[in-house]
């Protein structure tokens, strides 16, 4: 399958990712540190589900950095397409060669001109499998939820065999193997056929030591005190029954620098009252809980 | 790449257990696949060997598919690993072999041999049975519905699907009329050496369907269960972004019972497995239930399907509250009431009157998708869909 040696210099063991992800302030824990070992290791495709801005995108991040590979990023939406995700003909350039060259060349010397490589648009799909580094580049396929089934069937083939097939010039294997990140939201279930080529983790909400933790890592200049203020009152809000959309740890951090920013040492009702936008991103909650109930998640020990 | 199995007899004994806490995953299931069990083998290789902790996450990362699977992967786990004494090797045959009906509807067969021996105690046990409002009343047999209403539900749910994708995509596709799609003429151009000879058209496309289905399945709704089946069954295989939601007192998703079965075969293989819930329908509870848990997956061009006759043990103004909440994150709200294609009904359940205000249609099975009988043309609520 691949020209290269399958035994990877990252990643000897599941220690070695988490205090390589733990470099890059990543706070990571066994389960998951196995998940993306074995992914590593067996060159399989990882799919992260979990509750949003719980750290699914930032572990490839995380990833790319501590391999020191080139990060490849590919943002799905619905209408994602081969062209937008594999690679495409440049036809502007293509008609202005034919233009250039109409005169001087026969027609097949300007066919084979024009679908040579120099003319194929690579898109974030061929470029990882073609990927030049020196160390195997962490493919991210972000929110794959929000494509279309079609595109799951696109995948299949890039995902399990790491070719692609370019008609006008034959199939591109992989010089090595990506490391394959995909996440999803669950805004939908994905196929079937895409979960079996995946090994799987889960990303849920972080524990309260794990929360401050993760923000003494991220935002270094917060007193221990107050981080652990905020993981509590954001974990008291994430307990409650009633909220629309619960705050992920990105919104934690947001919420923690605004603080910062504002020159706040401890959590004073007015004050959390006026950023409490950070935290809840669904109108009606933000009402309910600047209203009326701010007082007892507060004030709840 | 290496043997993934060991072929000492060691080795085969490893094979053995894990063939059979395969097979107890299945059962429970989980769809966990040879290659699963494969990639199971491999990462075994490559973690440490007597490390229960790397065993279990090995596990949870090659053969769960879903956080439902995590639950279930950590429970069998548990139940199948700390049980001690030889396990004999299953047959070859077993290998991939699908679960026997009973077995995939829970009901009493063959168990496997670890857990034989706590099940057999079990059942020596007398079992005294009680009245529970929480326990599920008994299951029954769903039925098929004529051909003929097989096919007005599917033309129903054809119609539906074209009334509920209205919102234009991102994705452009060929249109007569529309803009120029410049990429498409260019390439068309090649065929006659770079002269656009026709330009081509483009357009934006229909954005799918999206649809939430919430079936009431307690106790009220049992008789109409063999037509509800069907329709949802139909609108689940018409609309491709399609997930159901069974409640009563509690809520569940059920879209895997639906997915990839034909009509004929979904029938009676996952009719045994729907039960009407007892103890009273509590809509409110239930729906909050589902913001709270599934809200990610509302989007601003979902429709929600309710499937409900509207008798309901909760309180109205709760309910209004609830699908306040839901009206503001959807496009629309459609209920389908069994009982509204009588020439006599009216919506006067209290969950009825408190839900018409943010209803965009309410239709019943019989007329679905169009408004029920006694209403004007958009109905009672917003509008029709």
């Amino acid at each position: 399958m691949s020209d290269a040696p399958s035994a990877p210099a990252f990643a000897p063991s599941v220690d070695a990712v988490m205090e390589a992800l733990s470099s890059q302030e990543y706070v990571i824990d066994r389960g998951l540190a196995t998940a993306v070992f074995l992914a590593v290791r067996l060159e399989k495709p990882l799919l992260i589900e979990g509750e949003p801005g719980c750290g699914k995108t930032e572990i490839a991040k995380a990833l790319a950095s501590a391999t020191g590979a080139e990060l490849i990023r590919l943002q799905c939406y619905e209408g994602l397409d081969a062209s937008a995700s594999l690679y495409e003909w440049d036809y502007p350039r293509q008609l202005l060669s034919i233009r250039l060259h109409e005169r001087d060349r026969t027609t097949s010397e300007v066919e084979t001109e024009i679908y040579s490589e120099r003319f194929l648009l690579r898109r974030p799909l061929l470029r990882a499998i073609e990927g030049s580094g020196a160390v195997r580049p962490v493919l991210l396929i972000d929110e794959l939820d929000r494509a279309d089934e079609e595109f799951e069937g696109l995948l299949l083939e890039v995902l399990s065999e790491f070719q692609v097939t370019v008609p006008e010039i034959g199939t591109i294997r992989a010089k090595r193997i990506p490391i394959v990140i995909l996440t999803s939201n669950r805004t939908r279930e994905l196929g079937d056929a895409i979960k079996r080529r995946c090994l799987y983790a889960y990303i849920g909400y972080p524990t309260v030591e794990k929360e401050v933790e993760i923000l003494r890592r991220r935002v270094p200049e917060l007193p221990a005190r107050f981080a652990g203020e905020i993981a509590e009152f954001v974990q008291r809000l994430r307990g409650q029954e009633d909220l629309a959309k619960r705050p992920g740890v990105a919104e934690t951090l947001d919420w923690a620098n605004a603080l910062l920013a504002l020159g706040e040492d401890t959590l004073r009702a007015p004050t959390v009252a006026e950023t409490l936008g950070l935290l809840l991103k669904d109108a009606r909650d933000l009402e309910t809980y600047r209203k009326a109930r701010l007082g007892v998640v507060l004030a709840t020990p | 790449m290496t043997d993934p199995l060991p072929s000492s007899p060691s080795g085969q004994r490893i094979v053995g257990r894990l063939q059979g806490f395969l097979r107890r995953l299945r059962e429970e299931g989980v769809r966990a696949g040879s290659a699963a069990g494969v990639d199971l083998g491999r990462a075994m290789q490559v973690l440490p060997a007597l490390d229960r902790n790397a065993f279990r996450n090995a596990c949870r990362v090659t053969l769960a598919k879903s956080p439902a699977d995590l639950a279930r992967v950590d429970r069998v786990f548990d139940e199948y690993w700390s049980s001690l004494g030889s396990v004999p090797v299953p047959p070859a045959s077993e290998e991939g072999k699908r679960p026997r009906s009973h077995e995939r509807r829970g009901a009493p067969g063959p168990l496997p041999p670890a857990r034989r021996p706590r099940a057999e105690a079990a059942d020596r046990q007398t079992v005294e049975g009680r009245y529970s409002p929480q326990a599920p009343s008994l299951g029954h047999p769903v039925a098929p519905v004529p051909p003929e209403r097989l096919r007005h539900y599917r033309s129903g749910a054809r119609r539906f699907r074209r009334a509920t994708a209205t919102l234009p995509g991102r994705r452009w596709e060929r249109a007569p009329r529309g803009s120029v799609d410049l990429r498409r003429t260019a390439r068309h151009g090649l065929r006659t050496a770079g002269e656009w000879v026709e330009l081509a058209q483009r357009d934006r496309a229909r954005r799918r369907s999206d649809l939430l289905v919430l079936w009431d399945v307690s106790g009220s709704m049992r008789e109409h269960t063999n037509e509800l089946f069907a329709l949802v069954h139909v609108l689940q295989r018409t609309i491709r972004r399609t997930r159901v939601f069974a409640f009563g007192h509690e809520i569940e998703e059920i879209t895997p019972l639906f997915r990839g079965q034909s009509y004929e075969r979904a029938l009676p293989d996952l009719g045994g497995r729907l039960f009407a819930a007892g103890g009273g329908t509590q809509i409110a509870h239930c729906l909050s239930e589902f913001r709270r848990h599934w809200g990610a997956i509302v989007r601003p061009t979902t429709t929600v399907l309710f499937v409900s006759d509207g008798w309901d043990l909760g309180e109205s103004p709760d309910l209004a509250w609830e699908l306040e909440g839901l009206r503001r994150g959807v496009r629309r709200i459609v209920w389908l009431n069994p009982y509204a294609a009588d020439p006599g009904f009216r919506p006067e359940t209290a969950a009825m009157k408190a839900a018409l205000p943010y209803l965009d249609l309410l239709t019943s099975p019989a007329r679905f998708p169009r408004p029920y009988r006694n209403s004007g043309r958009r109905g009672e609520g917003r509008g029709a869909a």
